[in-house]
């Protein structure tokens, strides 16, 4: 009999519709597992037993009636910056500490609306802001498959559980690679939709021009699955797509065989990349090549410019998105003051941890006048370069493969005192974020025992296209997402 | 100042060694000719989007007060805002 803890959603569905196992019963194996193993990988900021038992009933009463869908009763956890009605929300924060959404985001309504069951909220980088998960203002999340190692980051805790087995699917935000780069170092599959793709109402803005809501899973297909079920126009987001919808699905079944696929040699020779990760990226693209794709050699000429122009609309837009934590409508507030920009300040002051800090300095300083044109405008005319370089890298490939991350998992505490060192472990990422592409990064085996994950990107709403391409290797390679032992 | 974040003793040379640093690679920002280059702000074609203007229920005072640190009168409470005469 199929394993509840560790399958993937067509196995559990099958066993689901079939009245072999019921939504309950489910649940129930996924909170023994999160009993069991959370305590060390510490995925989870707060569970949510009261909803789950409440949606895994509704589950069990569609199946009953012959009216589920795919993902009627799979168990999902949910990322804290998405906010769900009634749900203690904080962004990873101490100033939202408390806060619990008047609503539910579009998203995750759509997924709840397919019967999914919600576990609980995940550990994340304070507002998104990092790529280990140590920037958490509650405690760090620790790598299932070493837990003195990070599970990157932001969306580290949702990396992390399903990794760890605790959840069929998570829920993270990429804005320069946070659902991407800790399912690369996590050894799950992870995507970012196109901008727009995905409504980002009810996700807590970090970055809006960069933010996206994508799924984590044991495989591609339920990556596909759970993006499609979310996808999709919603007025309540204005950016939005008319064009989005479940053709996320369509033609990816398919193989490799005659694809086109780019390798932009400045991937393969960034800053810090680790032999070992080249090693593993090498051997997948001898799989692609096997499996019938043909390998081009392709350019992104401004790559070495991407932290740098990232670094200054990130923050940017974070340090106005921000201001709206101010300890007046929600969250943590400093009442004992004198008058209210000296509550401002010292709410702040004590919400905001030094990552969030830093980053509201930095795109204070950005936007301000005499530094506009020097740093925000600039960085906008580069993004454009960038926009263009994979504009004319898609003319000769059908999707672009390397790696996700430049190094595996790194000990917990080693960049925390060098923020432009943990800057970095977004390089290979960023760049999708800056030019709206849809990317996905599948596991590829691993360097010094630990997990390398592949990253396929493509052309905007060319989700169909990364899809294929990451189901080709997945299936050509044999590598599945596998559950840590957790010793 | 307008960031409000209520820097302390301490923390003026804490950060200024960390951005000094991070501000010395965004420079080379500076080494890219952008003359002709139009800035991007966003990367999709979607154009502005009206609505029509139609009532629909919003936010209720109970409910919107429900987070807040602190309410008076069914208002949020804030310090004053004018120094006393």
């Amino acid at each position: 009999m199929t394993q509840l803890v560790g399958s993937t959603i067509g196995e559990l569905g099958k066993l689901l519709r079939a009245r072999e196992v019921s939504a309950r019963e489910l649940l129930q194996a996924h909170q023994e597992r999160i009993e069991e193993v959370d305590g060390r990988v510490k995925a989870f900021l707060r569970l949510t037993p009261e909803l789950a038992a409440e949606q895994a009933g509704r589950a069990d009463q569609a199946l009953k009636a012959g009216d589920a869908g795919p993902l009627t009763g799979i168990p999902v956890a949910v990322k804290d910056v998405l906010c769900v009605r009634g749900v203690e929300t904080t962004a990873g924060s101490q100033i939202l500490r408390g806060f619990k959404p008047p609503y539910t985001g579009t998203a995750m309504a759509r997924l709840f609306d397919q019967g999914m069951v919600m576990l609980g909220v995940t550990n994340c980088d304070e507002f998104a802001m990092g790529s280990s998960t140590e920037n958490s203002g509650y405690f760090p999340t620790h790598n299932p498959w070493a837990l003195d190692r990070v599970p990157g980051g932001s969306s580290g805790g949702s990396a992390a559980a399903v990794a760890a087995g605790e959840a069929v699917i998570s829920l993270g935000t990429d804005t320069g690679g946070s659902i991407r780069q800790p399912a690369a170092l996590c050894g799950v599959v992870g995507m970012k939709p196109t901008y727009g793709r995905v409504s980002r109402y009810g996700l807590i803005a970090f970055a809006s021009s960069l933010d996206q809501i994508g799924p984590f899973a044991r495989s591609v297909d339920d990556a596909a699955l759970t993006l499609a079920a979310m996808a999709g126009h919603d007025p309540l987001d204005a950016t939005s797509s008319d064009r989005a919808g479940h053709d996320v699905l369509s033609s990816y079944g398919g193989e490799v065989k005659g694809m086109r696929l780019g390798v932009p040699r400045e991937y393969y020779e960034v800053e810090g990349i680790e032999p070992g990760v080249k090693a593993a990226i090498e051997r997948a693209l001898q799989v692609l090549r096997a499996a019938g794709a043909e390998l081009v050699d392709v350019s992104l000429p401004h790559t070495d410019y991407g932290l740098a122009a990232y670094y200054i609309i990130a923050p940017a837009e974070c340090s106005s998105n921000l201001a709206r934590f101010d300890g007046v409508r929600y969250g943590m507030s400093e009442e004992d003051s004198a008058n209210v920009t000296e509550a401002y300040s010292k709410t702040r002051r004590r919400g905001f941890g030094t990552e969030v800090r830093r980053r509201i300095m930095l795109g204070t300083y950005a936007l301000s006048s005499g530094y506009y044109d020097a740093y925000y405008l600039k960085a906008q005319k580069v993004r454009t370069l960038i926009k263009g370089d994979f504009d004319q890298a898609f003319k000769k490939c059908d999707a672009i493969v390397s790696a996700t991350s430049p190094t595996v998992a790194f000990p917990i505490g080693s960049r925390t005192q060098d923020p432009l060192s943990m800057y970095l472990c977004d390089v290979l990422t960023l760049g999708g974020n800056l030019a709206g592409l849809p990317g996905i990064s599948v596991p590829c085996g691993t360097s010094e025992g630990l997990p390398v994950g592949l990253q396929v990107l493509a052309p905007q709403w060319g989700e169909n296209v990364a899809l294929r391409v990451a189901r080709a290797y997945e299936t050509a390679s044999g590598l599945n997402a596998e559950v840590a032992p957790v010793g | 100042m307008l960031a409000r974040i209520g820097l302390e003793p301490g923390d003026e040379e804490f950060y200024a060694e960390q951005l000094s640093g991070i501000l010395a690679h965004i420079d080379r920002l500076q080494e890219v000719d952008t003359d002709a280059i139009p800035p991007t702000a966003q990367v999709v074609e979607v154009a502005n989007r009206l609505r029509e203007d139609e009532p629909r229920p919003g936010l209720g005072q109970v409910e919107a007060l429900a987070n807040a640190p602190a309410a008076v009168d069914g208002s949020f409470r804030v310090p004053s805002i004018q120094e006393e005469a």
